[in-house]
């Protein structure tokens, strides 16, 4: 569906973004996340077909944004990450004015914003001036502008920044939608634990370039294969109960190393598979130990996200 | 209307009230004007004096139109991309399939129109001195036409100034700077090129031509053709000849009698009054070229715009 290949962007000598290469499928949400100044938005511009890249190609449906931005336009939805609105104008004569922008026929038109204003929840609100509206109220509007035109590919920058909780978690459910409705969906985001929650395969950029692009569940799984294995117990048990606990596990076979951040809570680096880890459990309650809790630390977005952006 | 900037920008220039405040202004000043300058001369017959009153207020009505859409055009327009890029909407709609031309042209439309009904709104007052003499209504209609081609001008200059800068304010300044320059530019003939020996002897063309050497008339040189303020002498002067023996300044009140009472400004005027009668084409036709020469330049600074407007253009003035 996305197929970027070496693409490369200087701005003066400053390159911003060097020799990214990425291929997305269709109807997956992809997220695009980087920390400030990694290139995620020039790369989103550059798909928007608002900037030329200094090398390289990108293609949406086999329809190369450099060469035929025209055409690339119908098929791309773009968000920026900053945008404004007009004074003057009603939801709905919004929706209707970009929908004559893209050129589509008054009743298509008329149905597309009914449509995308019940969408994003804005239904009530059509006649109301789109200045009134909340911070949060335009980006959804801004959202359904991007869809006026049924586009295949939405391009999303930063989407949920300045949103309230239920806002974003509306704005998830929203995307979720769009994924069932055959949208393809690149989005860029700071919120890693949502992003997460969110995306089917998400790619890592630091300062211009890519340093992993995975799906999320093989990466979730590769993660969680080594994570340590987190054991709480009864809190107020006693240090000879606690003491025990660590003898018991120090017997195991497979285990690496005991760590104990709190008093009653332990992490296990655990080598080997799941065979160990049941060993252990059955263990641990035939003794009769005070464990109240016992699991894999679950992947987390943050701590990868960290890793792989680190600067040497 | 297809193309959806206009059709949009429209709407929104007529729901806020500062379009209200404009049109009402305009055409009151423009009214009160005709009334203060021709009151206790309706419902009376028309004589010598009413009809010279109705000739100066049209005159001074016609002016101040002149000068009012030259002040408001580029203020109307300055805010037509550069305010779209102020306020982060341009690129929304550089991403959609509305070609730069006919962002260009949208606004340049809507903002033309708004100035027409400013020229319109200012016909009442206009039809006036109609009323009480001394003008006739083909006359002043061919003024309004000949005002429609300035505001065509001032609302491309404007346009183009917007297309270049990044805030309205910069654009604004600019398009006045490239109006004053298009005026002296186009000047500059008349102040360096004007037979200035021989002018206090000179009354009229017919004496002019005796005074030249070959004895005919001359055309005036082409650059000032294209001056707007110019165009806009020679046209006043061309329709009021009836009443004023051919000079703007033989009509009672633009000009004083004796040499020894002019101001300097009146020299200029009288100097400006005899030049043009000397030339062949007639006022009318120099209004005429001139509103030709803004309609081709204005279409010029369209074709500019619309190329700083394209998407991936790297700099505007104010990064
Ligand atoms: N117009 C420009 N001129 C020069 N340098 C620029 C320009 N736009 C961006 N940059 C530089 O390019 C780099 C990438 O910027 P970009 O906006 O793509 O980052 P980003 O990943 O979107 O960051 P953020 O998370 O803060 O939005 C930054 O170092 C920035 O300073
Ligand atoms: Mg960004």
């Amino acid at each position: 569906m996305l197929k970027i290949e070496h693409l490369t962007k200087h701005y003066g000598t400053f390159p911003a973004l060097q020799d990214l290469s990425l291929e997305i499928p269709e109807r997956q949400l992809h997220g695009f996340l980087g920390p400030n100044g990694a290139g995620k938005t020039t790369t989103m511009r550059i798909l928007a077909t608002l900037m030329t890249p200094t090398s390289g190609r990108a293609s949406v449906d086999g329809v190369d944004v450099v060469r035929k931005p025209h055409e690339a336009r119908k098929l791309i939805g773009y968000m920026p990450d900053f945008f404004g609105t007009y004074d003057n104008l009603t939801c709905r004569e919004y929706l209707d004015f970009y929908g004559r922008c893209y050129r589509i026929g008054a009743k298509e038109r008329q149905r597309m914003a009914d449509q995308l204003l019940e969408l994003i929840q804005l239904g009530d609100k059509r006649d109301t001036y789109v200045d009134s509206l909340s911070r949060g109220m335009k980006q959804r509007l801004c959202l359904a502008r991007s869809l006026i035109h049924d586009p295949k590919l939405l391009i999303l920058d930063e989407p949920a920044s300045g949103m309230d909780p239920r806002a974003r978690a509306d704005m998830k459910g929203i995307l979720r939608t769009l994924r069932e409705m055959g949208k393809t969906v690149l989005i860029s985001s700071h919120i890693l634990p949502e992003m997460s929650e969110l995306v089917d395969s998400l790619t890592i950029l630091n300062r211009g370039r890519l340093v992993l692009s995975e799906d999320v569940k093989s990466l979730a799984a590769r993660m969680s294969g080594n994570a340590p294995l987190e054991i709480r117990l009864a809190e107020g048990c006693g240090e000879e109960a606690v003491d025990a606990v660590v003898v018991c596990l120090k017997e195991l076979p497979g285990v690496a190393e005991i760590l104990q951040p709190e008093p009653y809570l332990l992490q296990v680096r655990l080598e080997g598979g799941d065979e160990q880890c049941m060993q252990m459990l059955r263990e641990m309650t035939a003794r009769g130990l005070p464990v109240t809790d016992f699991h894999r630390i679950p992947m987390n977005l943050e701590q990868v996200f960290m890793e792989v952006t680190q600067d040497e | 209307m297809s193309n959806p900037i206009l059709a949009f920008s429209a709407t929104r220039r007529m729901r806020s009230f500062r379009t209200i405040l404009t049109v009402t202004a305009y055409a009151g000043m423009l009214l009160l004007i005709a009334i203060l300058m021709l009151k206790g001369m309706f419902g009376t017959s028309v004589t010598i004096q009413s009809m010279q009153q109705g000739v100066r207020c049209y005159l001074i009505l016609t002016a101040a139109q002149f000068g009012l859409l030259v002040l408001i055009g580029p203020a109307m327009t300055s805010g037509a991309i550069a305010g779209e890029r102020e306020r982060q909407t341009l690129e929304l709609l550089l991403v959609t399939n509305t070609r730069s031309f006919r962002i260009a042209s949208g606004k340049m439309l809507e903002s033309y129109a708004m100035l027409a009904l400013l020229i319109v709104s200012g016909m009442p007052a206009m039809c006036l001195t109609v009323v009480v003499g001394g003008v006739s209504f083909s006359q002043v209609l061919v003024s309004m036409l000949f005002l429609l081609a300035v505001a065509f001008g001032t609302v491309c200059v404007g346009v183009f100034a917007s297309a270049c800068c990044r805030t309205s304010v910069r654009s604004g300044v600019m398009s006045y700077r490239i109006i004053a320059l298009i005026a002296v530019i186009t000047a500059l003939p008349f102040i360096f090129g004007y037979p200035r020996n021989i002018t206090d002897v000179v009354y009229d063309s017919q004496q002019y031509a005796a005074l030249t050497k070959d004895g005919a008339l001359k055309m005036i040189h082409p650059l000032l053709y294209c001056n707007p303020g110019f165009g806009l002498v020679a046209l006043l002067q061309d329709q009021t000849s009836l009443l004023s023996g051919g000079s703007l300044e033989n009509i009672p009140g633009f000009g004083t009698a004796t040499m020894v009472q002019r101001t300097q400004y009146q020299q200029w005027g009288r100097l400006l009054c005899t030049y043009l009668m000397m030339d062949r084409a007639g006022g009318q036709s120099i209004a005429l070229i001139s509103s030709g020469a803004i309609a081709v330049a204005g279409s010029v600074l369209m074709g500019i715009a619309t190329f700083l407007i394209r998407p991936r253009r790297k700099r505007v003035i104010g990064d």
